[in-house]
């Protein structure tokens, strides 16, 4: 027990400076990917070439290679034509491009799922198409785009540790340092195991309060 | 009680987010290149220093939190003798030190690295401040009776641990150990952790190195005694350490060289490096790093 004291308080401190940085991305990064997200599978909607085909190339670019990779060239080969990001910025910008991907396609789905019958309804009481997918389909959509939404952020906030390439000193790459000092691999990856599990399940309770929520105001059972 | 009942959440979401905000200093670290980096350095007051947290050469003392080693301690006093008061440690990891140099994410790697001909195509380093040889960890009791490259390249089975982008890949090439008994791992504790693990039957590392970390394990690993020189076109190889620029920063590079020229080997300089393993015993002598670049060693 007392072993067990020494150890936390030892490297406790180094974790949680870690968790910071991964909490600050996966913050960070679920903001971008909500707004791209939102704005990426509205615009595979559109009618218009000049919105839905960059769209679909954001999503099929970020969807289609290696989150790793985007990392090193955003944070290595930018700088090279002038664009040289601080490594929070690179991190929290990468990481939601990537989700925000695949947010677009979960946004889009969900208001393909929306009943046409909900359209027609609309447009029957004289409301024009921006009213009707703001106020009919979207909070029908919304309630649709959460549990896989909650998916994704536990998702995004396990791949901040890709981040440690780019000097960031996320949990992973803190718990990579301790070890660098005492070389006890188990003990210190058991707890980063542990801290992962529990901001996990805080985000995935968040999610489901989220939910809850939201088929209230529709009206619906849970 | 609806106000309660949100004030319960919002306090900690709050408290959260004063929390996680950008402290002062942690956006500003752009990449820079260009210009004089010697006067924007002056003017800024910090040097940024990119290092692996490899011990005994550049690393964190998790005690402290300072960031320290051989190279980073000689930074420190050459910085200081130049006019900058401060260094500002980047950390990343050994094969990203080159790239993440070239790209601007910091001005000088001082992380020990070895002056190698295929590195000198890429940066630009100041002459060598230490010189030391080899060594492999084995497992205790060296089951497979490996002393050396060779040895091991001439047992069947037996597989070589190194670290991405080390000096040790390439002699395990340059001896003629076949791709497919070569083992790579991300850092130094993970390679010895390798060796543990039976993933490799040795981690070969600096003579420095291997005692650090033999110092500081638990595991049942040891040293393998004796060991062989390693000889590569007749001649005994023996790695130079120094500080990296880049290309273009040659102003930067002359200036530092010629501080680090009269501070290396003196007493003071010994001083400050020997807590690390360094001594009078691992001095360069007078070799220059254009000389090393050119392949002579």
């Amino acid at each position: 027990m007392t072993d067990l004291l020494a150890f936390l308080r030892t490297h406790l401190p180094a974790l949680v400076e870690g968790l910071r940085v991964t909490l600050q991305l996966t913050l960070g990064g679920a903001v971008v990917a909500a707004l791209l997200g939102v704005a990426a599978g509205l615009g595979r909607r559109s009618r218009s070439r000049w919105i839905s085909w960059p769209a679909h190339l954001y999503v099929e670019i970020f969807r289609g290679t290696s989150a790793m990779v985007q990392l090193f060239w955003f944070y290595f080969a930018l700088p090279f034509f002038g664009l040289g990001l601080p490594a929070l910025v690179t991190g929290v910008l990468v990481l939601g491009l990537n989700s925000g991907a695949y947010f677009a396609e979960v946004v889009r789905s969900a208001i393909a799922h929306v009943d046409r019958g909900q359209w027609e309804a609309g447009r029957a009481l004289g409301l024009d198409d921006r009213t009707i997918l703001s106020r009919v389909v979207m909070p029908q959509a919304l309630a649709m785009m959460l549990p896989p939404a909650g998916n994704l952020l536990v998702e995004l906030m396990k791949n901040t540790a890709l981040v440690s390439l780019i000097t960031l000193s996320e949990l992973t790459f803190a718990t990579q340092v301790q070890r660098a000092a005492t070389l006890q691999t188990v003990p210190l990856f058991a707890l980063a195991l542990l801290v992962y599990f529990a901001v996990a399940q805080v985000l995935l309770t968040g999610v489901r309060r989220l939910e809850r929520r939201v088929t209230a105001y529709r009206g619906l059972r849970a | 009680m609806p106000l309660l009942r949100r004030l319960t959440w919002a306090l900690p979401a709050v408290l959260l987010l004063v929390w996680l905000w950008p402290r002062p200093g942690e956006l500003e670290r752009g990449a820079m290149t260009g210009g004089d980096a010697l006067a924007r350095i002056r003017e800024a007051g910090v040097a940024r220093i990119g290092f692996a947290n490899e011990a005994p050469y550049a690393f964190i003392d998790t005690t402290t939190g300072r960031l320290t080693g051989e190279a980073p301690e000689l930074a420190r006093l050459v910085f200081r003798q130049l006019g900058v008061r401060e260094i500002e440690g980047v950390l990343t990891e050994f094969g990203a030190l080159i790239p993440a140099l070239k790209a601007g994410r910091f001005d000088v790697i001082a992380a020990g690295m070895y002056i190698t001909p295929p590195r000198c195509a890429e940066v630009r380093f100041s002459d060598p401040t230490y010189a030391i040889g080899e060594a492999f960890i084995v497992p205790a009791g060296n089951p497979l009776d490996l002393h050396g490259y060779e040895d091991l390249r001439d047992t069947p089975g037996a597989t070589i641990g190194v670290v991405t982008g080390a000096i040790q890949l390439e002699y395990a090439r340059a001896v003629g150990i076949p791709d497919d008994r070569i083992r790579i791992f991300p850092n130094a504790p993970s390679a010895v952790d390798g060796v543990s693990a039976g993933r490799a039957s040795v981690y070969a590392g600096t003579d420095l190195t291997v005692n650090d970390l033999l110092r500081r394990t638990t595991a049942p690993l040891e040293r393998a005694e004796p060991f062989d020189d390693l000889v590569i076109d007749g001649q005994v190889v023996k790695g130079y350490g120094a500080f990296a620029f880049r290309p273009d920063d040659t102003g930067f590079r002359d200036a530092f060289n010629q501080v680090l020229g009269a501070t290396v080997g003196t007493d003071t300089h010994l001083a400050l490096v020997e807590p690390f393993g360094f001594g009078r015993e691992t001095l360069p002598g007078p070799i220059t790093a254009l000389e090393l670049c050119q392949g002579s060693s």
